[in-house]
């Protein structure tokens, strides 16, 4: 494979290294972990490639290369890009940041877009989503609808994001029902599709009548979930397509604002790296596909959560939260800081699987 | 009651990949062919198997078309090794990534798209009786040719004139070519067998246990298997054995998990591999059987 995308990158970039004609185009380069299908991480990030095209037009000019493994050929294909004219890299994953932010040292002129990193420099920003934002209306959503009173989730790793999100998730079930119980299968794997439906089989044969995907890719948990017909919600794109009887919501990143900003700023010499984390309140994030099984009374008082996000005045971990073993975290009408949730490893109460560690 | 239908019914389709790349294997090593490239043909397998039946609309079609794609990958190592005499290991290596890149490229149009999955054939009355039947009657007709496949290969290989030759070539193939058998062809023969295998358990993947494709979905399967019929002897029933034993200790894991049982999730994930290394080791520690089953050829270039 190592072999087949070095060729493939090689061409990519051979193709590009054809004399820029319109020297004053802005030349863009994206670095995608994955192949770019028509849902997932790296389709989200090229949408956000393609609104800045429809943005900027004739002044910008993009190059991607997709299903870059982390390591010496992202730092190769990244390095490629730059000497090829890129003056702006978009990197699409956590594993990319070291040899990134080298280049961007090395060239101080060019601008640097890192996803979930958190590392800093002045020409590299980095970015990511306040996605336990969107969980916690989904989770009253999950609340609202199962029968079981039990809810699953299928989770990837658990680090800080993934934690922030069942506590989120976990928060506003307990909004709408308290008498929940939430089981979690950790896969300790970013991508493995048949464990991850086997994980959804486990939790539905445990009486599990939601199922929450968190993180996985691939439509594997939500077609399994429109077999067997359980609910399920997913994250990072709309998924409804595929179970369009049986999809409770979709929990998106829209990454196109940040992007077309970041170029704007690049264009105008006013680029400062940063650490955007984009929410509801900017748009970067959101939920699409609610299905129309919620009850009208509990939809009503999501959108009233989703309203408070929006306009800022509702933090979905504010006090009282008491963490699994029963040790308050947050006193009451206290909010969680940045920081703390940056770091996050403890689960509120009422989750029923202990973190791994 | 519900955890132990999945459990028993899961365990099966689990198996069921690892089984048909399995018997190929073994067959192709008992000829003396170790083929490390495995995990590229069922890769590729599985990518061709779902664009075939995505394509044609036709299940049949799909596994064919694996089968001959994994049969022509493991050509190009047949030839590799036995026309150039190319190192078997670095030449099975080879074609395996070949195998990765050429799944991507194959799949590269309908990733991430799904397909319905082949359907359960309920085995008549049997699918009736309550808990047994949901438990072994209820489910895909791949995994009843998978245990058909186990009883074919192992009395193929040891009641038959073509299973006695096979392992004759494994053996020596020097005996073997004195003795006027064609070692080369039935090498080539062996080892195709054990690509179209690879390609069938790939298609699996992708067609029946988790009907879509996603570049790298077989995620070191292909490993599980090489590592199977080493730990279980070059023997039909322990390797069938430790496939099964793979395949229920992966959704054990699952399960406990999702029980809310408090044990390290790390730990739990190692489980399947632990577990059946050591099942295997403990059942096959006698190392004079290990010398008498082990191909004495495997690995090693023939030359006339």
């Amino acid at each position: 494979m190592k072999l087949a995308k070095t060729l493939l990158a090689t061409a990519l970039v051979g193709l590009t290294a054809l004399p820029a004609l319109a020297e004053d185009k802005l030349k863009i380069g994206f670095v995608y972990p994955s192949p770019i299908a028509d849902v997932g991480w790296s389709a989200e990030l090229n949408a956000g490639r393609l609104a800045i095209e429809e943005a900027f037009g004739d002044k910008v000019e993009t190059i991607f290369v997709e299903n870059v493994p982390e390591g010496p050929d992202a730092a190769r294909i990244m390095n490629q890009m730059a000497a090829q004219g890129a003056e702006m890299i978009m990197l699409g994953s956590f594993g990319y940041m070291n040899d990134g932010i080298k280049l961007a040292q090395q060239r101080p002129e060019m601008t640097f877009l890192h996803a979930s990193g958190f590392k800093l420099a002045p020409n590299f920003s980095n970015f990511q989503s306040r996605n336990y934002e969107s969980s916690y209306l989904v989770g009253m959503a999950a609340a609202d609808v199962t029968e079981s009173n039990v809810v699953g989730i299928v989770a990837a790793y658990a680090i800080p994001e993934v934690i922030g999100m069942i506590n989120g998730f976990a928060l506003g079930l307990q909004e709408v029902n308290p008498d929940v119980t939430i089981k979690v299968v950790w896969l300790n794997s970013w991508f493995d599709p048949p464990k991850a439906q086997d994980s959804a089989r486990a939790l539905m044969a445990q009486q599990a009548d939601v199922i929450y995907s968190l993180y996985q890719d691939t439509p594997s948990v939500v077609t399994v979930a429109e077999e067997e017909g359980v609910f399920v919600i997913n994250t990072s794109s709309d998924m409804k397509a595929y179970a369009p009887e049986w999809l409770l919501a979709s929990q998106i990143a829209d990454w196109s604002s940040f992007f077309v900003r970041s170029v704007q700023a690049t264009l105008d010499g006013t680029f400062e790296g940063e650490a955007f984390w984009g929410g509801m309140s900017d748009g970067t994030v959101d939920v699409k596909s609610w299905s129309d099984k919620i009850s009208e009374a509990t939809m009503a008082k999501i959108m009233e959560a989703s309203d408070a996000m929006k306009a800022g005045t509702f933090h979905p971990l504010t006090g009282p939260v008491v963490d699994q073993d029963g040790t308050e975290r947050l006193a009451a009408g206290v909010t969680i800081a940045d920081q703390d949730l940056l770091g996050i490893d403890w689960l509120v109460k009422g989750v029923e699987t202990r973190l791994p560690n | 009651m519900d955890v132990l239908i999945f459990m028993v019914s899961g365990t099966l389709a689990a198996a069921t990949a690892l089984i048909f790349a399995a018997m190929g294997e073994l067959v192709a090593e008992k000829s003396g062919m170790l083929n490390l490239g495995i995990e590229g043909m069922m890769a590729t397998g599985a990518a061709m198997g779902f664009v075939a039946a995505t394509v044609s609309g036709s299940y049949t079609v799909g596994f064919l078309a694996a089968a001959v794609l994994g049969a022509l990958l493991s050509a190009v190592f047949a030839v590799l090794t036995l026309v150039f005499r190319a190192n078997q290991t670095a030449s099975g290596l080879a074609i395996g990534i070949l195998g990765l890149g050429l799944s991507s490229a194959i799949g590269k149009k309908f990733e991430s798209m799904t397909l319905p999955g082949v359907p359960d054939l309920p085995l008549g009355p049997l699918a009736q009786i309550p808990v047994i039947g949901p438990m072994f009657f209820q489910l895909d007709v791949m995994v009843y040719l998978s245990i058909v496949l186990v009883f074919a290969t192992w009395y193929m290989l040891n009641r038959t004139r073509l299973g006695l030759t096979i392992r004759a070539v494994g053996e020596s193939p020097e005996n073997a070519h004195a003795l006027g058998l064609p070692v080369l062809w039935i090498r080539a023969g062996c080892v195709a067998f054990g690509g179209a295998m690879a390609g069938i358990g790939g298609a699996y993947m992708s067609t029946a246990y988790t009907p879509l494709w996603a570049e790298g979905m077989i995620a070191g399967r292909g490993w599980i298997v090489v590592a199977l019929t080493v730990f279980g002897t070059w023997m039909v029933p322990r390797v069938a054995f430790g496939a099964y034993l793979f395949g229920s200790i992966s959704l054990l894991e699952l399960s406990i998990q999702a029980l809310g049982v408090n044990v390290p999730s790390q730990l739990m994930s190692a489980l399947p591999y632990l577990v059946t290394i050591f099942m295997l080791a403990l059942i096959s520690r006698n190392t004079l059987f290990i010398r008498l089953n082990s191909p004495a050829s495997l690995g090693a270039t023939f030359r006339l």
